[in-house]
């Protein structure tokens, strides 16, 4: 009894070790669904060499999170019950597109719901407000997404030049004029797969082209909502975008569609984030792939 | 003035007294205010307004004069009221619960408000047969609530004789419709479908009992048939509402040359439906917006939608009788009226002349 005791104090030592000092590894939800644990870290947000919106480069420090390995599909919608609004909803592993803000929202909630965690989104307040300590699912920041994105690199693209872009995304160039099952080029150097193409992904934040000269230096969260044209922050590139555009450090701010019953951009998707603590962390690992 | 006498003396030239009647009428109607002309109308309107912090259905004059609250029913929110064609009954929507525990359910009463009974639970949009003997509606797709409009999987008919639901023979193929009703002649029902069966968002011509599905290609959502089965009406985009001709008899119907095209700069407009001489529309308007969740029994969403708050979203009626583009901000008296001026969230109007059942 000794000797098990003594194992599993070493297993949860060598484990919250792992988590806090090595690097991304990928965990599967309760849910079932695959993410991929972020060490959390500090990194050089925006570019000075792309748009005036990405500038000046800033150090961003962020907290661990988990964010999921591949974009929310159409079956994962309709696990939660939600009605999927895309254009090309036949292959259930293609990722769900025309989905407004609020949806996205909407979905992280339902999938709090599902596996018993704390809602991030205040469904009863106007902008559906977002408790950050909760450990619920969420849309991630733009610092989380651009984090995630450039996988500790410096460059536009974590794997180097655009030439490569092909073999990690499906955009303008290659992909057909429609998204495509995701997961089926190659992921970043984090393990996240389609960051760069397939379907852009809404983020949190309240899209302002100057944010970055204000922006706080350790988990921001977006600019405060300024009234009612406001945009949110969509980032990586879809299947339509230009080499540029999916670069992992372009910024764009798109109207969330929340009064509009056909808003019908089939570009825009999602894929969520959560909070973690250690002690879920371990939880989550001892589930079986 | 000028203008009506001179189409007077033109018509004595070569009328006959029929003709001559109808052109004297036409030309009155051209003329006449649009609320002189519905405060002498036998005609009535049904529509859903937020009142007291709940969802109620409302009937008024065709002028918009004397509105009565019929349901008075502080725990449950009812809304898209339909009148049957024969004027006796109206069947519509019932929110109980909040958020996504919230149950939609159709209900039914008699055009006063007496005789209210429940018909199926997780439902919407209902629609009825033309003989308003058969309530149509739209099963939701998952038991679970939202707001969507077109969260719907199939179609199914409910026989108010026998009680017997019955799915629609091409159940499988109908996904995410709404805002269905049914053609006058019984062949058809029209519908707005989103993000299903193939389409990414269209209004469908579909056969009320075989499986011919006709995309009758114009945009937009939310159609209606008029009562003489000649023409449609549809929301063409936020702000225009559009009538064209339609032959509803014909094996292959198609939207002809748009007639009629309503259209409003600042506000949004939506719900259109036709007068029962098929010659005037009533239909919502008001600003975008997504809804208030501070109000109880409301939901989150694109305001036209049905459970969504529309602060400041009031009712009109328009003349449809003359071709040509009708631009809110700027029409006649003759052309155009304010139904309700409250701004409490009044949407989805239907007209109808009230009738009571034989022996009542």
């Amino acid at each position: 009894m000794r000797w098990i005791l003594l194992f599993m104090l070493v297993a949860s030592i060598a484990c919250e070790k792992r988590a806090s000092d090595t690097g991304p590894f990928e965990i599967v939800t309760r849910s079932g669904v695959e993410m991929v644990y972020l060490p959390g870290g500090e990194f050089p947000m925006g570019s000075d060499q792309g748009e005036p919106d990405e500038k000046p480069v800033h150090k961003v420090k962020l907290s661990a999170f988990l964010m999921d390995k591949y974009e929310v599909t159409h079956e994962m919608f309709a696990k939660v019950q939600l009605p999927d609004p895309s254009h090309w909803p036949d292959n259930p592993k293609n990722p769900v597109e025309r989905v407004r803000w609020r949806d996205a929202k909407q979905y992280c909630n339902e999938r709090s719901l599902l596996e018993g965690l704390k809602l991030c989104y205040n469904e009863k307040t106007a902008d559906w407000d977002c408790d950050y300590t909760a450990n619920g699912y969420r849309l991630p920041t733009e610092a989380e997404w651009e984090y995630a994105a450039r996988a500790g690199s410096d460059g536009p693209y974590d794997f180097g030049g655009p030439e490569k872009l092909r073999q990690y995304a499906w955009f303008g160039e290659n992909a057909d004029q429609k998204t495509h099952p995701v997961g089926q080029k190659k992921p970043n150097g984090w393990g996240i797969y389609d960051l760069y193409g397939n379907v852009s992904e809404w983020c949190e934040d309240v899209y302002d082209p100057a944010y970055y000269q204000t922006s706080p230096a350790a988990d921001p969260h977006g600019p405060p909502n300024s009234g009612k044209d406001v945009k949110r922050v969509m980032r990586g590139g879809n299947w339509k975008s230009s080499v540029g555009q999916c670069r992992a450090t372009a910024r764009r701010g798109e109207r969330t569609g929340d009064s509009d019953a056909c808003f019908s951009t089939d570009y825009t998707g999602l894929r969520c984030v959560r909070r973690v603590t250690m002690e879920e962390l371990q939880q989550l690992q001892t589930k079986p792939k | 003035m000028n203008a009506f006498l001179q189409l007077l003396n033109r018509a004595k030239h070569f009328a006959s007294p029929i003709l001559l009647c109808l052109v004297t009428a036409a030309a009155v109607s051209a003329q006449t205010p649009l609320r002189e002309r519905l405060k002498a109308s036998p005609f009535k309107i049904a529509y859903e307004s937020y009142f007291n912090d709940n969802w109620e259905i409302f009937v008024m004059n065709a002028d918009g004069s004397a509105p009565v609250n019929l349901t008075h029913t502080p725990n449950e929110q009812e809304h898209y009221p339909q009148v049957s064609p024969d004027g006796t009954k109206i069947c519509f929507s019932v929110d109980q619960g909040e958020g996504r525990d919230a149950v939609r359910s159709l209900y039914v009463m008699d055009v006063d408000g007496r005789n209210r009974r429940k018909l199926v639970d997780h439902a919407r949009e209902p629609f009825w047969s033309p003989d308003s003997k058969v309530i149509g509606y739209l099963p939701q797709e998952y038991p679970k609530f939202s707001v969507t409009d077109y969260y719907t999987d199939g179609m199914s008919f409910y026989d108010l004789t026998t009680g017997k639901i019955t799915p629609h023979p091409n159940n499988a193929k109908l996904h995410h419709l709404y805002n269905p009703y049914y053609a006058p002649n019984g062949k058809w029902i029209v519908s707005t479908v989103h993000a299903g069966m193939g389409f990414s968002h269209a209004i469908l011509l579909i056969e009320a009992h075989g499986d011919k599905i006709i995309n009758l290609q114009i945009p937009g959502c939310r159609p209606s048939l008029s009562p003489d089965g000649k023409q449609i009406a549809w929301g063409a985009g936020d702000h225009e509402i559009a009538a064209a001709p339609i032959n509803l008899d014909a094996e292959t119907p198609v939207v002809g040359k748009w007639r009629v095209r309503i259209k409003d700069k600042e506000l949004e407009i939506y719900h259109v439906r036709w007068s029962p001489d098929s010659r005037l529309l009533t239909f919502s308007r008001g600003p975008a917006s997504k809804g208030d969740v501070s109000k109880p029994g409301t939901f989150s969403g694109p305001c036209e939608m049905v459970g969504v708050y529309a602060a400041g979203w009031n009712l009109c009626a328009v003349s449809a009788e003359h071709d040509g583009e009708v631009d809110l901000d700027t029409a006649t008296a003759a052309e155009f009226m304010m139904l309700t001026t409250n701004g409490s969230s009044n949407k989805q109007p239907v007209w109808f002349v009230p009738r009571r059942k034989a022996g009542e």
